[in-house]
């Protein structure tokens, strides 16, 4: 395994796995998600990329993998590439990225 | 706008020494708990990426390297991209130069927020005792009248 084969790799990987934060399963059924869609539009990451007028297609695996997020101020533009209503893509995210939030604008009953 | 994608040689993931020489230039932050950990994975297309993971709980990409064909690309969090070469050493450099130009950030925004409330606290402070002063005034005729 290469990570194993990288002198400082075993206490900074040992100590996130021990910490399996619910944030960043969160954030890969995030990415799972955002595969899917893509996946129904037909594009790859570089056409996704070339979309959302990025130089390297990178980012998108970056967010595909569960590391990074869809930066709120480009949301509308990920909607759009992906054919997808930008309001329930925005809401759809907010249920991954800040559930809590989430809960209390679209969930809590009166 | 066209998106590079490096056609031609495939990557097989991170070679040890490439994937060392960039642990190693992200230790100091790991060692200071600044950043949470790291973690590989690749592209679509079998391209190895690195991310620099940010403290806990949230452990957010902070900092992404990919390799595409021969060229090292850095990403911030956001896909903004802040370096790009093809050079492991020169990548190295740009790393530890990303990382300390974030660091003194922090350390001038923590700064600033302690002026600012420094300056609120000594001007609440300073509001009080005017008040008082000025009440004193008022009142040490009468209590001399009185006495």
């Amino acid at each position: 395994m290469e990570r194993e084969q990288a002198g400082f790799t075993m206490r900074p990987r040992t100590q996130f796995a021990r910490a399996a934060p619910e944030a960043k399963v969160r954030r890969r059924q995030a990415g799972t998600w955002l595969k899917q869609l893509r996946a129904r539009a037909g594009l790859s990451q570089i056409e996704l990329a070339q979309r959302l007028g990025l130089k390297y297609y990178t980012f998108i695996s970056q967010v595909e993998n569960g590391f990074g997020r869809v930066p709120t101020e480009s949301m509308e533009a990920w909607a759009r590439a992906l054919g997808a209503k930008p309001s329930s893509f925005a809401r759809q995210l907010l249920s991954y990225y800040d559930p809590e939030l989430h809960r209390l604008l679209f969930e809590v009953k009166q | 706008m066209t998106v590079i994608a490096f056609p031609g040689r495939r990557n097989s993931g991170w070679r040890p020494a490439e994937l060392n020489e960039v642990v190693a230039s992200v230790a100091g932050r790991l060692a200071g708990g600044d950043a949470g950990g790291w973690d590989i994975g690749v592209t679509e297309r079998g391209d190895p990426q690195f991310y620099l993971l940010g403290p806990p709980p949230h452990h957010e990409c902070i900092l992404c390297i990919s390799r595409l064909g021969s060229v090292y690309v850095l990403e911030n969090g956001k896909g903004q991209v802040l370096f790009e070469h093809g050079s492991l050493l020169a990548l190295a450099d740009a790393v530890k130069r990303v990382l300390r130009n974030k660091k003194a950030d922090i350390v001038a925004r923590a700064t600033l927020a302690w002026f600012v409330i420094r300056e609120a606290f000594v001007e609440k402070v300073e509001a009080m005792l005017g008040e008082s002063e000025e009440l004193l005034v008022h009142l040490a005729p009468q209590l001399a009248a009185l006495a």
